[in-house]
């Protein structure tokens, strides 16, 4: 996909705190449409904040984050409509244990979208086709392995229609088995065109299906760049360091 | 010689028995008392547990708003102070307080006694659904927040149905407590079921029998209500999870 499409995100000194503690220590960076952007980096970097920051589920505490032009950071904006373009996928799946996946990925577009009951159910079941568990409609989540769970989390989000759907460590709670069928359905996305912000310790993903790898360590991107150069000629220390001891 | 002494005592005890039935019960048509009383207790029963589970909620979703968010401060604070007063002081207090002076000029005994005991039971409700509320996983907030529902909306659609789920047991072994808590409205004058049998006792003089059977009624529907609760439980627990 073109890289050089309109900025989707303009981020820009972002900073956030956790009382004394500086988590994401001024960072700027851009996301374009059709990107798709991998972030790496080690355990308690900022990675999941910075993440959490783009859809303000973490409320910056510096800097500004626009979103298709709009500042969403500033405290006028309705936060709710520009979330509904930005959709979101966790690492333990967090789906509505309470409805079935059916309701589970209708839900928003019925009430947020004022959708018919009809039109979002034929929409939801085109996508669980697409994913292979269209026969799983009915089912509650828990009678779902994580690794469906976790396919569904992702058809309930593109729901909404996003513009960009954010993933932090969507397989890091998946047993070993069930890692590929969700990486597949992320690849299929990226390769659909979606704009993806991705946290994730899979590092054949980064390089096969990211545009570009981000090393965020210290609250900081230190290194990003194309996943060959990225992976093949790191330049900031703390990443040459942090490649040898993971790959 | 001697069983026939033990049959005329068993035989005059019979008889005894059978006349204090027919003076306690039937005799006047008192067993009315009791018909009229256990209307009374159940409508009661049945409209302050209504007005407790509103209660509860509201008070609920405002104190456990103001933990997870920090808003709404002063009505939690508020709310706070509804409860330590409610669970800090006896509910016959409270009934008759609500009677001689803040409904002093009100007419209905029994709206009196719905809405003390309703504030009462809200009370005790609103923790119960509280730490239901604070059980769920912060994930589920994240997640409908994320998808673009606001923060009511995403209680009104996700927290507070899985909530209300998961206390729904404990929400119904307060209305068994509430139940047997409003056999104290004869405080006020009240006609319900306690005070029925206590009626047939101060006409007959004799307490045995109207308070045994007062005791029997309510343990009846006690125990219907710990059935129900205990096939709901079941239920629930079989239903997805
Ligand atoms: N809600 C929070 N309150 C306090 N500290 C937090 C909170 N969330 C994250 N942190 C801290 O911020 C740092 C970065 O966390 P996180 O962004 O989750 O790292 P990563 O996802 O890269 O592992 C960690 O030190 C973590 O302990
Ligand atoms: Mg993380």
């Amino acid at each position: 996909m073109s890289v050089n499409g309109e900025i989707l995100f303009e981020i820009d000194n972002l900073c956030k705190a956790f009382g004394d503690m500086l988590v994401l220590d001024h960072i700027s960076t851009q996301i374009r449409k059709g990107e798709v952007v991998v972030i790496v980096g080690p355990s308690g970097s900022g990675k999941s904040t910075f993440l959490r920051s783009l859809n303000l589920l973490e409320e910056p505490t510096d800097g500004t984050i626009s979103f298709e032009g709009m500042n969403i950071t500033d405290p006028s904006v309705n936060i709710n409509t520009y979330r509904q373009k930005i959709g979101m996928v966790f690492q333990h799946f967090n789906l509505f244990p309470h409805k079935t996946i059916l309701e589970n990925m209708t839900l928003a577009p019925i009430k947020l979208l004022k959708l018919s009951k009809a039109e979002a159910e034929a929409e939801a079941m085109e996508l669980l086709k697409r994913v292979g568990l269209e026969e799983k409609a009915h089912a509650y989540p828990a009678q779902l392995s994580g690794g469906q769970k976790q396919r569904i989390a992702i058809v309930r989000s593109l729901c909404m229609h996003p513009d960009v759907i954010l993933f932090d460590e969507p397989t890091s709670a998946l047993d070993p088995e069930m890692v590929g069928e969700v990486l597949s359905v992320m690849s299929d996305l990226a390769r659909d065109g979606m704009t993806m912000v991705i946290v994730t310790h899979e590092m054949n993903f980064a390089r096969e299906v990211g545009t570009r790898v981000m090393f965020v360590d210290e609250g900081q991107i230190k290194e990003e760049n194309t996943p060959k150069e990225f992976f093949d000629a790191p330049k900031n220390p703390r990443l040459q360091e942090f490649l040898s001891k993971i790959l | 010689m001697l069983s026939g002494g033990l049959q005329n005592v068993c035989g005059s005890f019979l008889v005894d028995f059978k006349d204090s039935l027919y003076q306690n019960f039937i005799e006047d048509d008192r067993y009315m008392y009791l018909v009229s009383g256990l209307g009374t207790t159940l409508v009661i029963t049945l409209f302050a547990v209504l007005i407790g589970i509103v209660l509860g909620f509201l008070v609920a979703i405002v104190r456990s708003t103001y933990d997870k968010t920090g808003k709404l401060k002063v009505l939690s604070k508020i709310c706070g102070c509804y409860l330590t007063i409610i669970r800090g002081t006896p509910a016959v207090v409270q009934l008759l307080i609500m009677y001689y002076i803040v409904f002093v000029n009100f007419d209905s005994k029994i709206t009196v006694a719905i809405i003390a005991f309703g504030i009462n039971s809200g009370a005790y409700v609103a923790e119960i659904v509280r730490s239901g509320i604070m059980s769920i996983d912060k994930g589920q907030m994240e997640a409908g927040r994320s998808l673009g529902f606001g923060y009511a909306q995403t209680m009104w659609y996700i927290i507070i149905p899985q909530a209300f789920k998961n206390v729904l047991p404990a929400l119904a072994n307060e209305f068994i407590v509430l139940l047997k808590e409003t056999s104290i409205c004869g405080y006020i004058g009240l006609m319900d079921l306690t005070r029925g049998g206590d009626i047939i006792r101060s006409r007959t003089y004799e307490a045995f029998l109207p308070l045994f059977a007062v005791a029997l009624i309510y343990l009846l529907l006690v125990m219907i209500l710990t059935k129900l609760v205990s096939i709901l439980e079941r239920r629930l627990r079989t239903s997805e999870r």
